[in-house]
């Protein structure tokens, strides 16, 4: 019998590379510079083909279909974390967002090595090599942006304070997480990523000379909320109150935006169209 | 004195390829040498040089490996159009016969 | 030597098969001729990676998700290519950008319409691509020989892309009632602009590209070309044309002059097609949002702090 939480946490992970590989795919065409133009697609290309890794792992479990599994779920039992499925919004937004998902993946890649599930674990290697390469086309853009003139470094400022809020939302833990942390498919409980991720995202911010503000009180008992701008507020209420929501949670258990109906729309509109078709 | 990459090509049609190196204290003596040391027999119609030191390359070049399934990149993921073809061939027959009858 | 006879040098190394590169002596006219002919090419290939890119987020299976983020990626790989040949002849790329997302100068007729299913898809990546390769695989003989090295590595990636094209079109005709509707409904929609897309005849006479050979073949010939080779194939489908119906000559598929309605294709030439708008606005909007982005490239090497 398949282990239920070994397919919540393929689910969880393939539907994160999936939706974000489609948003990332979004800027074929129109990156602003040709040359980068080129070099995002592959990165766009990249993440859905590890989402595919996912599903058809996913499918041989469960004598399901890599495809039906992408393109063929209703929109509630997509478990994407809510950061991927955003919209695009500028360039800066999506740069900081590639560099704190690309970031947190090698994080989770790395526990991944060492699942239990051997056929994960190896996936896992594959994936890794190649997001090295993510991280590096990442960094580099960071690096140019934050040391660049001003207007692109307020322009990445606010782009990440809205993507680094959200981006915790990577490490939500996903459903039946104990069971799958027990049984070795998920050798490092989320908790701890996230302890990390936040670590080795602050630092760099540091070194980059970016404010550490937007990432301070990241943990889940940190009290604040999205203004309408997408600007992180300090929650008036103070510490006595009920903690408030963080931003960016939800998606684990299939709770998503207005962003990802949209999304949903289109990427399982043929599919779902022409029930047994092929393509 | 540096060390000064050399390129040529064989023709209009063609890019230019690497071809070697000589040793020089300028552009204009590199290219005077690279002439005789590397196209004395005409082997290419147009040269070039560069210092070494203005060219880059990735320090791990493991990077360049393409590790997820990119196969749909090559041509050879192709290849079942033939079959495909005669697929759509037959249903298309079936299309057009029934088209006929009424 | 005066202008006259290096001119005529000139025509002469032309005629006997002769290449120009980029830093040789050239007239003016041909010059500014190569740039603008270049110049659309470019275009077209930037902007012919939106009606595709629109498809991209519907796309029916992961691996053809896949496939055709690859296939667009290489269309802007293209651009880029052909944008630095146009470069070098004395135009920089952000003014190129910004006559084209200002409307001032031009791409090509098909990727002025809109796209509505995946069968758009099958269309663009067969035919439309069919008939790019067709007249590409001419200009591999230009004259101006960087812009003939860019097209053999172009050229074989629309190889590529019209295997994957053919592949799509096949598994559509092969399939469903509903997916063979789709590839005829495209195909009703698109099979006048594609015969646009060679253009009016050519006038011989006036036409300078031609006699410096910076083309090589008449708009007639490569239609022609075309559809001789495509007609039957889509005939054998099992799918019926729309007007300019071709028919059959001897060995030759035709089609009618006084059937093909220009109008359409004058009214793109004002670029005042059906999406021209709306697709430029969109590039603009983005061109114009994103200085910034030059602006942070502009700036010379940074090294960590």
């Amino acid at each position: 019998m398949t282990s239920k939480s070994l397919i919540s946490l393929l689910l969880a992970y393939g539907d994160d590379e999936l939706i974000l590989g489609h948003r990332h795919s979004e800027w074929t065409g129109f990156a602003p510079h040709i040359e980068e133009d080129v070099a995002f697609s592959s990165i766009a290309q990249d993440e859905i083909g590890h989402a595919a890794n996912y599903f058809m792992l996913t499918a041989r479990l469960t004598d399901d279909d890599a495809d039906r599994i992408a393109l063929g779920r209703d929109a509630d039992e997509y478990r994407n974390a809510v950061i991927c499925e955003r919209s695009n919004g500028d360039w800066a937004y999506t740069l900081a967002r590639h560099w704190l998902y690309d970031t947190a993946d090698d994080i989770r890649l790395a526990t991944l090595e060492r699942s239990s599930n051997t056929e994960l674990a190896q996936l896992a290697t594959k994936m890794r090599r190649e997001e090295r390469y993510h991280l590096i086309h990442a960094d580099m853009w960071m690096k140019r942006v934050a040391h660049g003139p001003v207007e692109g470094r307020s322009r990445i400022e606010t782009g990440l304070s809205s993507a680094f809020a959200e981006a915790i939302g990577l490490f939500e833990p996903i459903e039946l997480e104990a069971e799958a942390v027990d049984e070795g498919w998920l050798p490092t409980p989320s908790f701890e990523l996230k302890a990390t991720f936040i670590e080795r995202a602050s630092n760099t911010l540091d070194d980059l000379g970016l404010p550490t503000d937007v990432r301070a009180d990241l943990d889940e008992s940190a009290e604040f909320v999205a203004s309408s701008s997408g600007d992180l507020i300090a929650s008036p209420d103070g510490g006595d109150a009920e903690p408030a929501q963080p931003t960016g949670l939800g998606g684990r258990s299939g709770e998503h935006t207005g962003d990802f109906d949209q999304l949903w729309g289109e990427l399982t509109k043929t599919y779902r169209q022409h029930p047994g078709a092929t393509w | 004195m540096d060390v000064y990459e050399v390129f040529k090509r064989s023709g209009h049609k063609e890019p230019f390829a690497h071809a070697g190196a000589v040793i020089a204290p300028d552009s204009e003596m590199a290219l005077i040498m690279a002439k005789e040391c590397f196209l004395r027999r005409r082997e290419g119609e147009h040269l070039w040089v560069t210092r070494r030191s203005d060219i880059h390359s990735f320090s791990d070049e493991s990077l360049l490996e393409i590790a997820a399934d990119k196969s749909y990149r090559f041509p050879e993921a192709y290849r079942d159009v033939v079959t495909k073809r005669e697929k759509a061939k037959v249903r298309a027959k079936e299309v057009m016969a029934e088209r006929n009858a009424s | 030597m005066t202008y006259d006879e290096k001119l005529a040098r000139f025509n002469e190394h032309i005629e006997d098969g002769g290449k120009v590169e980029t830093n040789d002596w050239m007239p003016d006219d041909y010059r500014r001729g190569v740039l603008k002919f270049v110049e659309m090419h470019a275009n077209s290939e930037i902007m012919g990676a939106l009606p595709e890119r629109e498809c991209l987020p519907i796309a029916p299976s992961l691996r053809r998700k896949m496939s055709l983020a690859a296939k667009i990626q290489d269309e802007v790989g293209h651009a880029q290519l052909l944008y630095r040949v146009a470069e070098d002849l004395g135009k920089s790329r952000d003014t190129m950008f910004h006559d084209l997302v200002t409307g001032r100068s031009k791409f090509h007729n098909v990727f002025h319409y809109p796209v509505r299913h995946w069968g758009d898809v099958a269309i663009i990546g067969w035919l439309i691509d069919g008939a790019a390769l067709v007249t590409q695989a001419a200009l591999r003989d230009s004259s101006y020989a960087p812009y003939a090295r860019v097209l053999k590595r172009i050229c074989a990636e629309e190889q590529l892309h019209l295997r994957h094209g053919e592949h799509i079109t096949m598994e559509l005709s092969a399939g469903t009632d509903e997916q063979r509707a789709m590839f005829q409904e495209a195909l009703d929609r698109w099979w006048l602009p594609i015969i646009h897309f060679f253009g009016p005849r050519s006038n011989v006479a006036k036409d300078l590209l031609l006699r410096w050979k910076v083309k090589t073949r008449t708009n007639e010939d490569l239609r022609q070309e075309f559809l001789d080779r495509y007609v039957p194939k889509i005939l054998e489908l099992g799918y019926t044309f729309p007007t300019p119906v071709p028919y059959r000559d001897a060995d030759d598929y035709l089609v009618r002059d006084e059937d093909i309605d220009w109008e359409p294709l004058n009214d793109i030439k004002k670029n005042q097609g059906p999406e021209t708008e709306r697709r430029l606005t969109w590039r603009r909007d983005i061109y114009e949002t994103h200085r910034w982005v030059r602006d942070a490239m502009a700036e010379p090497a940074v090294h960590a702090a």
